[in-house]
């Protein structure tokens, strides 16, 4: 079953205009049901499409559903993806304004950079690792368009899998320098340790979310290219933030990284 | 805080004092059959009201017990030290409690479920002392102290009913205190402050997080448990371990099951049950 184009148009629309307006929406996702997961993402499509021919820049690619926790709580049992363009980067420990931001809640996890393109089908881990050029310590800022964090994989998926800005840690780490799978992560606020975890909790390791992304992105037409961002997903629960916070992830091996929010 | 009841103040002393004594070598021996026998009990605190100092003098007096029947000290281990933990348990504060000969599991091997109530394990990571320790020390003085560092799972198994208990009932029952395995000991001169580490149920993950879960560093843990057994007049000794609390929240454990914890830079440790 699909839906009509112009549905299509109309819901990604309605996301814009959340963007744009700060005010959140109700759920889409039975508007997007008989369409399932491909209207969802066509819908994200939509609003890429939009983005770009209106001078935004893609940057990268952001990996959300990665952990067992997030992925039971959802009914699903892939990850997804969502566009990262370079307006959405923050600098290392600079204010963000809270008009910037939807209902925020942030997650440490890794950024990999690639060095090469990575599009040719039938991608393995060996040609992931060979294409990373570095890697960074990183903050998601995640947002939702939808009312309350409302959402079910229909909603995330077209809602540019909830993304919102990004902060990238300074210090480049060759792949070799980091245990990929139990590195330690730590996020604390204000001293206080409020998010645990390590690699293993990002699909078992962040390699290997950033394989499924590659080869998805190839599937789709629309493979990774050298200087492309991929943040791998979460290393531990997601944390709301408040005005004022001050938000330090530390992962084990790659340093640390900041995110400075506004009052 | 609950509010405090209105005190007869004629005789607050002696009626403390009476109800000390006749409570406290009871209860210990009612919370020493309960993990002999492995059968748990009602709460104490629903019968009495014990404060936490003589919450801690039960806890002795318990231990006392299982020395007298051969069991050595070999440490303490320290409780409610993760933001985890204190959520699962709904309390703050930290707790300790003692370690004795008859808690030690050995690396990889076999532990008997029928010997627990209802035992739950944590990963965690132990200090190996090469010198006495106790009072007000920095983190820097603390680690001259310390040997070396390991991987490590704690068996906890509160001896009261569905788990449950006040912050009194469980430093009476020794910080639910059971059984404890290390892995392979490390020189303590790496960071230690945020290893990750999974705990694997046979082969699958059950909990991942990292060492930072233990007050932000697991060397405070030591720091508050050579104060803690200076105030109670028994100082840390050379060979002792300390058990510096849970990282992650407490995993039931089942029959017939592997349990293995991994920690970066540290290896791994291991035991199974045997239903």
């Amino acid at each position: 079953m699909t839906i009509p184009s112009g549905n299509i148009e109309e819901l990604a629309a309605r996301l814009r205009s959340a963007t744009e307006t700060g005010k959140a929406i109700a759920p889409i996702r039975d508007e997007l049901a008989d369409g399932g997961v491909p209207a969802a993402y066509a819908v994200q499509q939509a609003n890429t499409d939009y983005y770009l021919a209106h001078g935004r820049r893609l940057s990268g690619r952001k990996i959300g559903l990665t952990s067992k926790a997030v992925q039971k709580q959802l009914g699903v049992d892939s990850p997804d993806f969502g566009m990262l363009f370079a307006d959405m980067e923050v600098p290392d420990g600079e204010e963000i304004a809270l008009s910037r931001l939807m209902q925020p809640k942030v997650e440490g996890e890794i950024t990999l950079v690639l060095g090469h393109d990575l599009t040719h089908e039938q991608l393995t881990l060996t040609d992931v690792m060979s294409a990373v050029a570095y890697a960074l310590p990183s903050i998601e800022i995640v947002g939702s368009r939808i009312e309350n964090w409302n959402i079910r994989l229909l909603d995330t998926v077209a809602d540019n899998a909830s993304s919102g800005l990004y902060v990238l840690g300074g210090r480049p780490v060759k792949l070799e320098e980091v245990d990929w799978r139990l590195c330690g992560m730590v996020m604390e606020r204000r001293g206080e340790q409020v998010s645990f975890g390590a690699g293993a909790a990002c699909l078992g390791n962040p390699l290997n979310a950033a394989l499924w992304l590659a080869r998805t992105m190839v599937d789709v037409g629309a493979p990774l290219k050298a200087g492309d961002a991929i943040m791998t997903g979460a290393l531990g629960p997601m944390v709301a933030v408040e005005p004022g916070d001050v938000m330090e992830v530390r992962i084990n091996g790659l340093g640390s990284v900041r995110a400075v929010f506004g009052r | 805080m609950a509010a405090k009841k209105p005190v007869n103040k004629k005789k607050p002393a002696a009626k403390a004092a009476a109800k000390r004594v006749v409570n406290i070598n009871v209860i210990a021996k009612s919370l020493d059959d309960a993990a002999r026998e492995a059968k748990a009990i009602a709460q104490i605190s629903g019968a009495v009201e014990l404060t936490l100092d003589q919450a801690y003098q039960v806890q002795k007096q318990m231990i006392a017990l299982r020395l007298k029947r051969g069991e050595r000290r070999v440490g303490i281990k320290m409780g409610f030290t993760s933001r985890a933990k204190i959520v699962q348990m709904g309390i703050s504060d930290m707790i300790w409690g003692r370690l004795t000969t008859g808690m030690i599991v050995e690396e990889g091997g076999p532990i008997d479920f029928s010997r627990y109530v209802h035992p739950r394990v944590e990963p965690e990571i132990a200090f190996l002392l090469k010198r006495p320790l106790f009072g007000l020390v920095t983190p820097m003085q603390a680690m001259e102290a310390v040997e070396a560092i390991a991987p490590a799972l704690e068996i906890i198994d509160s001896r009261y009913d569905n788990f449950k208990f006040s912050l009194a009932d469980v430093v009476a029952d020794n910080a639910s205190s059971s059984g404890f395995v290390t892995g392979p000991w490390v020189k303590p001169d790496i960071d230690f402050s945020n290893l990750g580490l999974v705990l694997n149920f046979d082969g699958k993950p059950v909990q991942i997080g990292s060492t930072a879960a233990i007050m932000g560093h697991p060397v405070r843990s030591l720091v508050a448990a050579a104060r803690f057994a200076a105030e109670a007049g028994e100082p840390l000794q050379t060979g002792w371990i300390i058990m510096a609390g849970g990282a992650t929240a407490a995993e039931a454990l089942s029959p017939n099951q592997h349990v293995e914890m991994e920690m970066e830079k540290m290896g791994r440790v291991s035991f199974s049950t045997r239903g």
